[in-house]
């Protein structure tokens, strides 16, 4: 049989195989809105890395520094210099206290990303580990882990993290941080743990996951080497998706002051400090609400433009 | 139906039980007391306090008792708020909030519902487009930032609107209500579009097409009943949603409402008044999404209760 297939191909072109991710990345690059999305997110990441340094080296501002000249120590709008004439020094000008407003707003942009990447990996880890648990088991055990999932679901666990925060924060700006990573992925696995698990029980039916069984492979190392690597494709686009919105919930926190605290800074709290000067000095919200919006707005259209382009079944229409 | 409403009744107690204990743990564990300030205090006052609180008594004899008194439905005397009862905290501030998340949920259904619908029906217009792209905006912008833009707009630009205040019923609710309905409105739209492509395509809808009932009787009959099926179960998450955006908008627009009172609680560590509030919402919530399962069952035949 073997013999009378190869002659043809053998001076056939060679066919070039596309795999599913070359698929997707092709199916993605044709999205336009995706693309911007991800180049506004890219932008903003570089800027929010590289900023602070050049913003240093060039006017000497940092995001806590506050001028010692009097005369300084005033909110001037963007791209004004102290005597009211056009200069590059401020581009989003600066805030009540003196400092500069663009510096602030990249070092929110610092903390703000990172926040929304370490907190999704926690929700993450937790999401798959209990999903692909639940639905590897299945039966009974599937139905008591995901009934709790259900019944979280309606509790009023932000509230819980206000709490949380407010008792145990304060103690340091570092410490309030890892308590926002911690607490931020542990309330936002349920949507997670719920993908993986239908993706598991669906998967461990084919034939692959019996033949790993029947080779006598350890239940764990089913679930992490044959079934997790197989539910990809949706968990990167839910985590994509999951980014904006923890991003939302750590400004939330930070907004109403038990998030991160001074001196750092994130986009949330950066607004907090607007809202309170919005009737003298507009930008000082404008500025880090507009570029957390824009960010948000990007990473959404990029998670929608990953969802397309990694399973276009479940594009609607 | 009447034995599966008392079963979810009777699981709602152990979850408030778990959320309260929960709360009060963590305000327990936390290093510090709502006493403790900048200023030290001296030993006998300590003491004092501790007894007309009953800090002295053990830890269970503390909680025994806050429980107690959940179960009873009396929250307690508010630390901070001095001599003022809980319940009439909760009693003052929440027709605020309740009224709040009412009418942003209602305006949120009404255009969330009417735009989703029209841009189904017309899929890939550019009514499609724009109402999508409107829905993505209200997704991503912050209820933080639209506030204060708002208020930016409407209040000391235009002198149109107050940019703060509670007086009841009144102009003031218009940007605190625009401000919160904006996420609820978009993701309703957004629920409702794709709810009501996937009914369109069905094959009951082809047959109302077929016995020839008009194109408005189709949507409004039978495509709108089961393309608003996703938008009825987000209800129930929703109410949760709503509860943490309130907090936002009372303290952007300076509402006496629930939100604003549980932030200033949790800052002064007012115990009473942070496990009444918390208590309080998740017996509402627990009770709305009960509510919710209920409606679902008599708008889909198919779910038995």
């Amino acid at each position: 049989m073997a013999s009378t297939v190869a002659p043809v191909t053998a001076d056939a072109e060679p066919i070039k195989g596309t795999s599913l991710w070359q698929d997707a990345w092709r199916r993605l690059f044709r999205n336009r809105l995706a693309v911007a999305g991800l180049v506004v997110v890219s932008v903003v990441i570089v800027a929010s890395i590289l900023g602070p340094p050049i913003i240093k080296a060039t006017t000497g501002y940092t995001y806590d520094y506050i001028p010692r000249d009097v005369e300084l120590i005033k909110a001037f709008p963007p791209f004004t210099a102290p005597d009211g004439s056009f200069s590059w020094t401020h581009p989003m000008g600066t805030d009540n206290a003196g400092r500069d407003v663009l510096a602030r707003v990249l070092l929110g942009g610092r903390i703000s990303l990172m926040v929304g990447l370490i907190s999704t990996l926690v929700s993450l880890i937790i999401g798959i580990t209990y999903g692909a648990t639940a639905g590897y088991f299945g039966g009974s055990i599937d139905e008591a882990m995901m009934r709790i999932v259900d019944v979280l679901y309606a509790l009023p666990y932000m509230m819980i993290v206000i709490v949380l925060l407010a008792m145990f924060g304060g103690q340091s700006p570092f410490s309030q941080l890892i308590l926002l990573f911690v607490s931020l992925g542990a309330v936002s696995w349920l949507t997670m743990a719920r993908i993986v698990r239908g993706q598991v029980l669906s998967l461990k039916q084919q034939e692959f996951i019996l033949a790993a069984r029947a080779t006598g492979v350890s239940p764990f190392r089913i679930v992490a080497r044959h079934l997790v690597p197989n539910t990809l494709g949706p968990v990167i686009v839910y985590a994509t998706l999951t980014i904006p919105s923890v991003m939302l919930l750590e400004a939330f926190l930070s907004f109403l002051g038990v998030g991160v605290q001074a001196p750092l800074a994130s986009w949330g709290s950066l607004s907090a400090d607007g809202v309170a000067n919005i009737a003298v000095f507009p930008w000082q919200i404008l500025c880090p609400g507009v570029t957390m919006a824009l960010t948000l707005f990007s990473l959404n259209f990029l998670g929608d433009g990953l969802r397309d382009a990694l399973d276009p079944q479940m594009r609607k229409g | 139906m009447l034995r599966f409403v008392l079963r979810r009744l009777l699981t709602t107690i152990p979850l408030v039980l778990v959320v309260v204990s929960l709360t009060w743990g963590l305000i327990r564990l936390a290093p510090g007391n709502f006493y403790s300030g900048e200023r030290a205090i001296p030993a006998a006052i300590v003491e004092n306090i501790r007894a007309k609180y009953g800090l002295d008594r053990p830890w269970y004899v503390q909680y025994g008792r806050t429980i107690g008194n959940i179960a009873r439905g009396d929250f307690g005397i508010s630390l901070k708020y001095l001599g003022q009862p809980v319940n009439e905290i909760l009693r003052n501030s929440l027709p605020v909030s309740a009224i709040l998340g009412a009418l942003a949920y209602l305006l949120a259904l009404v255009v969330g519902v009417t735009s989703g619908m029209i841009a189904a029906t017309r899929q890939n217009s550019r009514v499609d487009y724009s109402s999508m792209a409107a829905a993505m905006v209200g997704i991503s912008v912050p209820n933080f930032v639209m506030g204060p833009v708002l208020v930016m707009i409407f209040s000391l630009t235009l002198y149109w609107l107050p940019p703060a205040r509670w007086e009841g019923f009144s102009v003031n609710l218009i940007m605190p209500v625009l401000t919160l309905s904006a996420l609820y409105m978009a993701y309703i739209a957004r629920l409702t579009r794709s709810g009501m492509l996937e009914v369109m395509r069905s094959n009951y809808i082809r047959t109302a097409r077929a016995k020839g009932l008009s194109e408005r009787q189709v949507l409004l009959r039978h495509a709108l009943r089961g393309g608003l099926l996703p938008v009825v179960s987000f209800s129930g998450p929703a109410l949760a949603f709503l509860i943490t955006g309130t907090v936002v908008v009372e303290r952007v627009f300076a509402l006496p409402g629930l939100g604003n009172y549980f932030i200033n609680a949790n800052l002064n560590r007012d115990e009473p008044l942070i496990i009444g509030i918390v208590a309080f919402t998740s017996i509402a919530i627990l009770l709305f999404n009960l509510a919710v399962d209920i409606l679902y069952g008599f708008i889909d035949p198919r779910v038995r209760l």
